[in-house]
């Protein structure tokens, strides 16, 4: 546990910003610049909500418009010095070029410095940064203790201190563990690192002793450690599985914790299931992820040589993907494996595999394709199949995105 | 590799030239930004040209999507081809977002 607490207290959280400004093209302009340079930003469109704000959510700093109806800023700046709760916190001055007096009488009534419209974007981050002492942003290892801290046991924490571990070992480039074996199924997995972090993700979850949890997904995002991301909700995943067996309900979880925690440009897409190991069932959600592939391979009625047919089914069902929109709902849905049947999930670094001519990617088809004619393979082998035929297609080693797939097959109906 | 069209007031379509993909992304944000700051809060984002966007395009459309929806603005996006709908589609954007297939349609949107 010291070592958790250690993490915690060692890492600075995001700072807030609160921006009070009549204009509400200024308001997204900066919410949208802010926010993608790993600020959390909070607008208020006039001075009495904006008071009300910074009374309420106490934000790390201020960007204040002098020019406002009712309230104008300088009447905002006086209550926010006149109040206790406020009064530490730091104001920058958002001031049209033309209102020089009104800089100096901003400076005199107690902002920090001051900004002129029309803004260079990059000037006003590197004055919030030299206001707050802030060195680069370093986020999500503190949200996710703020969020789970107070509702999820001990164990949990301490699950993510030991996550938090398994993120460096990928950052290095460490290998994944292996799949794990159960009787009845073959599982076998295939990860590729572009360059330096991965946002791919694949996770095996034991349940019980018939039913593990099979997680994979894609961790999207801008400038962020997505790795770490990655952590966030490979642990919220194995938290949210011991309080419910609902795929769908566990992405609704991911996703209000996403929501909250991240970036409005940070999300990821995954797959959520459930296999039963004794019937085969698998169960699941897909949050806006590419859609695993059932082969169904029909063997009790083999006889009838007709295995050129294709059959298999695309698993779409779920819902948007995660963390993005807190309005997402989602659904769950099944399906049967059979011996001989072949469950593939798969990142979208497979299909999105450029091929020698331009624009021309490999494709879900082409995926399809190559499954439907080495079915009868080991997963392992379909696994080095996939990955040869990638490599012939693309005409090179050097994989430019990430990959991760986790094929699973039936061998045995009657394993218990 | 943006060409902008604003014929409309405070409407502003950027068209895209190519893959908004890697360092391109940055160059769609600071030109969404631009256009924000010239007081175009419509916007409509032209995908005829693009035969691929990565997962940070995606964000930061999610990102300008909401934050003008927020601020009475809006976001659309025009005629995206074969590559790029099946991204929208396959991540379920398209139940959030507007997509049009002419610059006609697009500027109904607004209305």
């Amino acid at each position: 546990m010291s070592e958790t607490i250690y993490v915690s207290d060692s890492t600075p959280s995001i700072e807030t910003i609160l921006v009070i400004d009549d204009d509400p093209d200024i308001l997204a302009l900066l919410e949208m610049s802010l926010t993608s340079d790993g600020f959390n930003v909070i607008t208020a469109n006039e001075g009495p909500l904006g008071l009300q704000n910074a009374k309420a959510e106490q934000p790390d700093l201020i960007l204040l418009d002098v020019m406002m109806p009712q309230m104008d800023g300088l009447e905002v700046i006086k209550r926010l010095k006149d109040d206790t709760d406020t009064r530490a916190i730091p104001v920058l001055w958002l001031t049209a070029k033309s209102q020089t007096e009104d800089k100096l009488k901003g400076l005199e009534f107690g902002g920090d410095d001051y900004i002129t419209k029309p803004f260079d974007l990059r000037e006003v981050t590197a004055r919030i940064n030299a206001v707050l002492g802030r060195t680069r942003p370093v986020k999500y290892i503190n949200p996710l203790i703020n969020a789970m801290g107070d509702s999820f046991s001990e164990e949990g924490v301490a699950e993510l201190g030991s996550h938090l571990q398994a993120a460096a070992e990928i950052q290095m480039k460490l290998l994944p563990e292996k799949p794990p074996t159960y009787d009845g199924f073959d599982i076998a997995t295939l990860f590729r690192s572009s360059t330096s972090v991965s946002g791919d993700f694949y996770d095996f979850i034991p349940l019980t002793d018939t039913r593990i949890g099979v997680v994979l997904g894609d961790v999207k995002g801008h400038g962020i450690p997505a790795a770490l991301l990655m952590v966030m909700i490979q642990t919220a995943s194995r938290l949210l599985s011991n309080q419910t067996d609902c795929p769908a309900t566990i992405l609704k979880g991911i996703n209000t914790l996403l929501f909250q925690n991240t970036d409005l440009e940070q999300f990821a897409t995954m797959v959520y299931g459930i296999l039963e190991l004794d019937s085969g069932r698998f169960t699941y959600a897909n949050g806006g992820h590419c859609p695993p592939i059932h082969f169904i391979t029909d063997s009790e009625n083999s006889e009838n040589q007709n295995q050129n047919e294709e059959k298999f089914e695309l698993l779409e069902t779920g819902g948007m993907l995660i963390g993005a929109f807190d309005i997402a709902t989602f659904s769950s849905d099944t399906c049967q494996l059979t011996q001989g049947d072949v469950l593939v999930l798969y990142t979208d670094g497979v299909t999105e595999t450029e091929g020698q001519e331009p624009n021309d990617f490999y494709g879900e088809d082409r995926l399809i394709e190559c499954f439907s004619k080495y079915i009868t393979l080991s997963a392992e082998s379909l696994c080095a199949v996939l990955q040869k035929e990638l490599m012939e297609f693309s005409g090179t080693t050097q994989t430019k995105d990430d990959r991760a797939v986790v094929v699973i097959k039936r061998t045995d109906p009657k394993a218990t | 590799m943006f060409q902008i069209t604003t014929d409309v007031l405070n409407t502003a379509i950027v068209h895209v030239q190519g893959k908004i993909i890697g360092g391109i992304v940055d160059q769609l944000q600071d030109e969404i930004e631009q256009q924000l700051q010239n007081g175009n809060n419509k916007l409509i984002i032209d995908l005829t040209d693009v035969p691929l966007l990565d997962s940070t395009a995606l964000g930061v459309i999610i990102l300008a999507f909401q934050v003008l929806q927020r601020s009475g603005g809006k976001l659309v996006l025009l005629n995206p081809q074969k590559a790029v709908t099946s991204i929208l589609e396959v991540t379920r954007l398209t139940s959030i977002l507007e997509v049009y297939e002419t610059e006609e349609a697009a500027y109904n949107a607004f209305e």
